[in-house]
């Protein structure tokens, strides 16, 4: 059984632009993986092909031992895959309000889950409030709320899940200080449960020393830890 | 399988390679084109197959609020249209053949009936609805929200493309009954009034020139240029990959091609019918 992530001599590619070239890796439950990189690099590719919404140019992806773009997604939640994504920008669906943004897979996956409708709202709200969004945002869409409240109202709909998947582009980008930390809070929490696989895009180094885990680099296509691009770069 | 995503790597295995190669390259881009427009429609429908109790009923209860837009919304439109249609027939017919009341109503069957409720009822619901529809799943695609359906476990043919494709048939449906009662009864109204001709002989024209076989092709063509209208606007909708300008330019595309396909379906199936059937109007 593959736990947690595998890349098994994946390749992904837009054009002539290689963004991962046959990469092994493997990331098992209860760790944490943070992706750096120069803009432009493909980090939320790689997050995208990661977490299987993207399907590879070659070689695989696998999730708890399943092949993520070869089946529905609903497929995949029946199997026991749970992803909670957050996405750099965008991502929250529009015409729903916070609250059912955070509602709609509990309410769609509520025989999966076992939970009834006052059970989905319950599990909902108590999301929201451990990220601390307020009451009066909870009816508000998606664009009537500022970038730090669309960002937790983000996390706290992949919080609801239960996910044994994370992954996070850019999760503390365009944060202040207050809801930055509440942000990093809620990621420690992520990397120590021994349960959930978390993939991190991101450059900035506060989330990466507060995190503590050595980041790995993405360059040309190549995923290696950042020390050994830089004295490659070097050389 | 069909492709909801932002960027296929699939789509961009072909390198170009002078002019066969680009020749080629068209040939294998429009059966892709193809495949695509016709994995929509499968995928959609075999979506509601799948299992999931609670996927079904949160679908299903879309699927009445996508009733709602596209149908009861229109009310109003079609009626005007309705009314105005039977109005400018009864104008017509009164100048050929005035004060016969019973040919009239043979000309309301064949003419509003048989063609055009079906046809103007799916063209109000593609512009009015078709190009919402195209707007809205393209701004979805622009702003990563069928990526995140995804991630969240929900299938996004299921829950964004079903709904509004069963909206659209059910709406096309109820709106050409609604059209046709709307439109005979301008033009009884206006026949006796203007030319004089009784009600009974309008009635008897109706009565006697509907033939059941024409209730089969009502319902034949409502469902179909419904399906078509609701497909293509969502097919097109999620043909936009990235950027926002790609929104009106796939809107306009769809609305376009659903017109196309109704006018398409609308005469073939009139004409693969009759052939079958025989002719509509028996000798007076």
């Amino acid at each position: 059984m593959k736990d947690g992530l595998w890349l098994d001599d994946a390749s992904f590619r837009y054009g002539d632009l290689w963004v991962l070239r046959e990469t092994e890796l493997h990331v098992p439950p209860g760790r944490t993986l943070i992706v750096t990189g120069d803009n432009g690099v493909g980090k939320s590719t790689l997050l995208y092909v990661c977490a299987g919404l993207l399907p590879v140019t070659a070689g695989h992806v696998w999730l708890d031992g399943h092949l993520p773009a070869a089946k529905k997604p609903s497929e995949l939640m029946r199997q026991g895959v749970r992803r909670g994504f957050l996405f750099g920008q965008g991502g929250l669906l529009s015409n729903l309000s916070a609250l059912a943004n955070v509602t709609l897979a509990l309410r769609y996956h509520a025989d999966v889950f076992g939970i009834d409708d006052k059970e989905v709202d319950a599990r909902a709200r108590e999301a929201l409030a451990q990220l601390r969004v307020a009451q009066t945002d909870f009816h508000a869409l998606p664009a009537h709320l500022s970038v730090g409240v669309r960002k937790r109202v983000a996390l706290a709909r992949a919080l609801a899940l239960d996910p044994n998947f994370v992954f996070l582009d850019d999760p503390d980008a365009g944060l202040d200080s207050a809801t930055r930390h509440l942000v990093y809070e809620r990621l420690e929490r992520f990397r120590d449960d021994s349960h959930i696989t978390v993939i991190i895009a991101t450059n900035s180094r506060p989330l990466i020393d507060r995190l503590g885990v050595h980041p790995m680099e993405l360059a040309h296509g190549h995923l290696l830890p950042e020390d050994e691009t830089r004295r490659s770069r070097r050389a | 399988m069909r492709s909801t995503l932002p960027y296929d790597p699939r789509s961009d295995v072909f390198r170009e390679a002078g002019w066969v190669g680009r020749v080629g390259r068209r040939a294998i881009n429009g059966l892709s084109q193809t495949w695509a427009l016709w994995g929509t429609l499968k995928d959609a429908i075999l979506s509601d197959l799948a299992p999931g109790v609670a996927a079904r009923r949160l679908v299903h209860s879309i699927m009445l609020t996508q009733v709602m837009f596209t149908g009861v919304q229109a009310l109003s439109l079609v009626s005007v249209i309705g009314l105005l249609i039977g109005a400018s027939i009864i104008i017509q017919t009164n100048m050929m053949v005035p004060a016969d009341g019973e040919l009239i109503g043979r000309v309301l069957v064949a003419v509003v009936l048989r063609e055009l409720a079906p046809l103007i009822t799916a063209i109000v619901v593609a512009g009015r609805s078709g190009t919402a529809i195209a707007t809205e799943l393209g701004n979805m695609k622009v702003n990563a929200e069928v990526l995140a359906l995804s991630s969240l476990g929900v299938d996004p043919l299921r829950y964004v493309v079903l709904p509004r494709m069963v909206g659209c048939v059910v709406s096309v449906v109820a709106l050409m009954i609604y059209f046709s009662i709307v439109s005979l009864s301008a033009a009884f109204a206006l026949g006796v009034l203007s030319s004089g001709a009784s009600l009974s002989s309008f009635q008897q024209g109706v009565s006697g020139s509907v033939m059941p076989h024409d209730l089969a092709l009502f319902f034949c063509k409502g469902v179909g240029l419904g399906t078509i209208v609701g497909w293509l606007s969502c097919h097109f909708g999620l043909e936009v990959k990235s950027s926002p300008t790609e929104v009106p330019q796939q809107a306009s595309r769809a609305v376009v091609m659903s017109l196309l396909g109704c006018v398409v379906y609308n005469t073939a199936l009139t004409a693969g019918f009759y052939w079958l059937v025989g002719p509509p109007l028996p000798a007076p």
